[in-house]
């Protein structure tokens, strides 16, 4: 091992924190850059996806006292909540957004993000797996493992998944109707 | 150029990353099983592959050799994060479906292999060209890989239906243990066609002697 003036522990130290520092620049300076503009497209595409799940809302209202949630409004009127829901899948927290009436139907959701095996979990997403919801109450709302009309039929090879994703979309269920019951109290 | 071409074409082949070096298998095995994210996956990383060698290249005359892994792992994280902040601003769909994977492209093996082979002792134009033969090789693995595994495992290719209404998709295919039996078989035989490459290649250097 030679003891040559580039070896010394103090030039290796700088060489490291010399390519640190520079990897943190670019970094900072693409940040810098991208940051606005990400934030708009953020705000776009929440937007779009709001307005996917409900096809015949005209605007969105933010609900007041509720973080997140989404009042769709037709003619003034509000028909449906688009709310924020979590669940905990099989890599971890299952981020969703669901749209529910009123009456405390389900309409439509979309995840937002998650972590689930890809080609098996991530067809929680798809719209197949997606109509299964459509027009569900809170007590329609179980995992059964054969085809079934009135219940959700667990996706192949994702049980763990589609339990997660049914339990996240019941909970918001649940807090809709009991959000809408005390509105009209 | 007939060089640059043989750097460039031999990481399809010769050196392919999956078939040949073996490296990188995870992401054969994790994000094949549908072909638009193999496809997606396979050019993500032969950007991050490409720019890597080219920056690793620049600067392997005061990169001191001590600490040259943490910082080309820098270097290699610090151009995935470049990238997942420009596809987050610019094209939020295309992000949304590929962030569950980019991050990952931060520990591939295969890139830092390529640093640490090549473009540490190189200059900056063969190691372009080293990095893009190998992303091409490694992304058309991927993607031979996963339409193998689409179309018998749900019997479409980039989500339209291919196989009729009575195929029944075999599901071995889409999951884990299809995919390993697949890239096993895969390697045998690219290793049964380079050991025929080599016979023949012996057979005729003894031929001429």
């Amino acid at each position: 091992m030679s003891h040559g003036a580039n070896d010394s522990i103090f030039k290796i130290g700088i060489n490291l924190t010399l390519a640190c520092l520079l990897a943190s620049a670019v970094i900072a300076g693409t940040y810098a850059l991208t940051a606005p503009v990400a934030a708009k497209s953020k705000i776009a595409l929440d937007n779009k996806a709001r307005k996917e799940l409900v096809a015949d809302a005209q605007d969105f209202k933010a609900v007041d006292g509720k973080e997140g949630w989404f009042a769709a409004l037709k003619d003034g009127k509000i028909i449906a909540y688009v709310v924020p829901t979590e669940s905990k899948g099989y890599g971890g927290a299952i981020n969703m957004l669901a749209a529910i009436t009123t009456e405390g139907k389900v309409i439509d959701y979309t995840i937002l993000k998650y972590n689930e095996t890809p080609g098996l979990g991530d067809k929680a997403e798809k719209p197949d797996f997606r109509k299964r919801f459509a027009g569900k109450t809170a007590e329609n709302l179980e995992v059964v493992k054969v085809p079934s009309e009135d219940k959700i039929q667990a996706l192949t090879g994702a049980t763990i998944t589609s339990r997660a994703v049914t339990k996240g979309i019941k909970e918001a269920v649940e807090e809709v109707t009991a959000f809408t019951a005390n509105q009209k109290k | 150029m007939k060089n640059l071409w043989d750097i460039f074409y031999k990481g399809l082949f010769d050196q392919n990353p999956i078939f040949r070096l073996a490296l990188s298998l995870c992401p054969a095995l994790a994000v094949t099983s549908t072909v638009t994210n193999a496809l997606a996956m396979g050019l993500s990383v032969m950007f991050v592959i490409t720019a890597n060698n080219v920056v690793v290249s620049i600067f392997r005359k005061v990169v001191n050799a001590k600490v040259r892994v943490p910082v080309y792992i820098t270097s290699i994280a610090t151009i995935v994060t470049v990238v997942i902040l420009t596809l987050q601003a610019y094209f939020p769909d295309l992000y949304k479906e590929l962030y569950l994977y980019l991050n990952l492209i931060v520990v591939f093996a295969i890139i830092l292999a390529r640093a640490e082979v090549f473009a540490a002792k190189n200059g900056v134009v063969p190691s372009f060209f080293d990095g893009l033969g190998m992303g091409a090789g490694f992304a058309g693995a991927m993607v031979f890989i996963a339409i193998i595994r689409e179309l018998f495992g749900a019997g479409t290719l980039m989500g339209y239906q291919v196989m009729g209404a009575s195929y029944d998709p075999a599901l071995i295919m889409i999951l884990p243990p299809g995919g390993f039996v697949l890239i096993g078989l895969m390697i045998a035989s690219f290793n049964l066609i380079g050991e025929y490459q080599d016979k023949a290649k012996s057979a005729k250097q003894g031929s001429e002697a």
